[in-house]
């Protein structure tokens, strides 16, 4: 929060206040299994399956839209992560986030390997598919990550669609779009950080 | 890997990398805590994204399994023999080396002395016959002197600055007899012999620096 204060006649200068961040027990179980995951602590696997699946697995079923796809995809992209020592620590931040995008690069390749591709911002204009367990409450968020896309420039908004929906490398989104490199990259990252912001990013 | 990751986070988030890249920017995040938190980041937004992605309640089938044995990597510290073989290798190189390099000098002093006191010896016994090498070009003065019979010769270089081999030359051979190793300004070699030798060389590397003939 940014609020001003006249610094001298007719200058005004911003100051800046830091906030407590409130810490939820939620977030305080989070750091606790962060910590412990970290350190391969007896139990932080299981913990983090027990907290972190259903996110886990819809972010799987997402990209790969097949249950049992969705299943495998989780399991071998945790045991990858468990088995290697120096994949995560407390300096990479939220466990959740590093898992999820672990089990999200896991599902896309696996759809890279088998030379598919799915187009979820059709999925996502789309009523849902059909799914047994839907929790129709999440529909709202869908709604909300809609809104947020379109509120980007259209220069931002096209590569993350291409990368996050797409499934596409940096390279063909570039070739695509018909720009650099290095200027859809940082558009990207750009990009990326304000939909974040938009959507109000939870460590 | 020096460079930070930078953009490549981002797109290592949203899964825009290939294999290769991705194990780069993971192996240098697992040394870099700046590109790690920048990782982190990026990863934190990318959830962000999959949360509001319409969410699934687990089926009845999906249960944690068996938490994989992690692979155990070996101590970044050296392996447990390591200082035992520092230690062998310390009490080598301070302790035995210098012993051994001092038995060979005094050893090496020994044996010019007993060279020395033995050319002595023949010189103080009796008649001898004289030779200079001729052309030497660097200033020193050397001669040999040997017995009438043969049986020894002793090869003096006065002025010498280097080591000099001492050749026998005959029926246009070479064949090499020893080294005038200088102590001081002085480099001598005493050569026990059975037979007369007529015509001797000074040689320098590949090179005849000076010759002398000898006469019985």
């Amino acid at each position: 929060m940014i609020a001003y204060a006249a610094a001298s006649p007719g200058f005004a200068r911003p100051v800046r206040r830091t906030l407590e961040p409130v810490r939820s027990p939620d977030t305080e179980d989070d750091d606790r299994l962060a910590t412990a995951f970290a350190a391969r602590e007896r139990g932080a696997f299981d913990e983090a399956y027990k907290r972190y699946g259903a996110l886990l697995y819809s972010t799987a079923y997402n990209v790969l839209g097949n249950a049992d796809d969705a299943q495998d995809c989780v399991h071998d992209a945790l045991a990858r992560v468990w088995r290697s020592p120096n994949a995560y620590s407390r300096a990479r931040g939220a466990v959740r986030s590093f898992l999820v995008v672990c089990v999200r690069n896991e599902a896309i390749s696996r759809l890279r390997s088998q030379g598919r591709r799915t187009r979820l911002a059709d999925r996502l204009a789309a009523e849902p598919q059909e799914h047994d367990e839907l929790d129709v409450v999440d529909v709202v968020e869908r709604d909300r990550l809609r809104a947020a896309m379109s509120g980007l420039p259209p220069e931002q908004r096209a590569p993350i669609e291409l990368a996050y929906y797409g499934g596409k490398t940096h390279v063909e989104v570039a070739a695509e779009l018909g720009e650099p490199l290095g200027t859809v990259k940082s558009r990207i990252a750009l990009g990326l950080r304000k939909l974040a912001a938009a959507l109000g990013a939870r460590r | 890997m020096s460079d930070h990751i930078g953009d490549d986070a981002a797109l290592f988030a949203l899964g825009m990398l290939d294999e290769v890249s991705r194990r780069r920017i993971e192996a240098h995040v697992a040394t870099c805590d700046a590109c790690a938190a920048e990782l982190g980041e990026a990863e934190s937004e990318v959830a962000t994204l999959a949360a509001a992605e319409p969410q699934y309640r687990l089926p009845a089938t999906f249960a944690a399994p068996a938490a994989p044995q992690p692979v155990r990597t070996k101590p970044r510290g050296r392996p447990p023999w390591f200082a035992s073989a520092v230690a062998v290798a310390a009490v080598l190189i301070f302790g035995f080396a210098p012993s051994l390099y001092m038995w060979q000098q005094n050893r090496a002093m020994h044996d010019s002395m007993v060279a020395e006191n033995a050319a002595m010896k023949q010189l103080a016994a009796g008649p001898f016959r004289t030779a200079s090498f001729a052309a030497m070009t660097d200033g020193s003065d050397a001669r040999v002197m040997y017995s009438p019979d043969g049986s020894w010769y002793v090869v003096l270089v006065r002025g010498a600055t280097r080591a000099l081999q001492v050749a026998w030359m005959h029926d246009g051979e070479r064949t090499m007899l020893g080294t005038a190793q200088p102590h001081g300004d002085v480099a001598m070699l005493y050569l026990p012999r059975s037979h007369r030798m007529d015509q001797l060389a000074l040689v320098d590397g590949p090179n005849v620096v000076a010759e002398a003939q000898l006469a019985y």
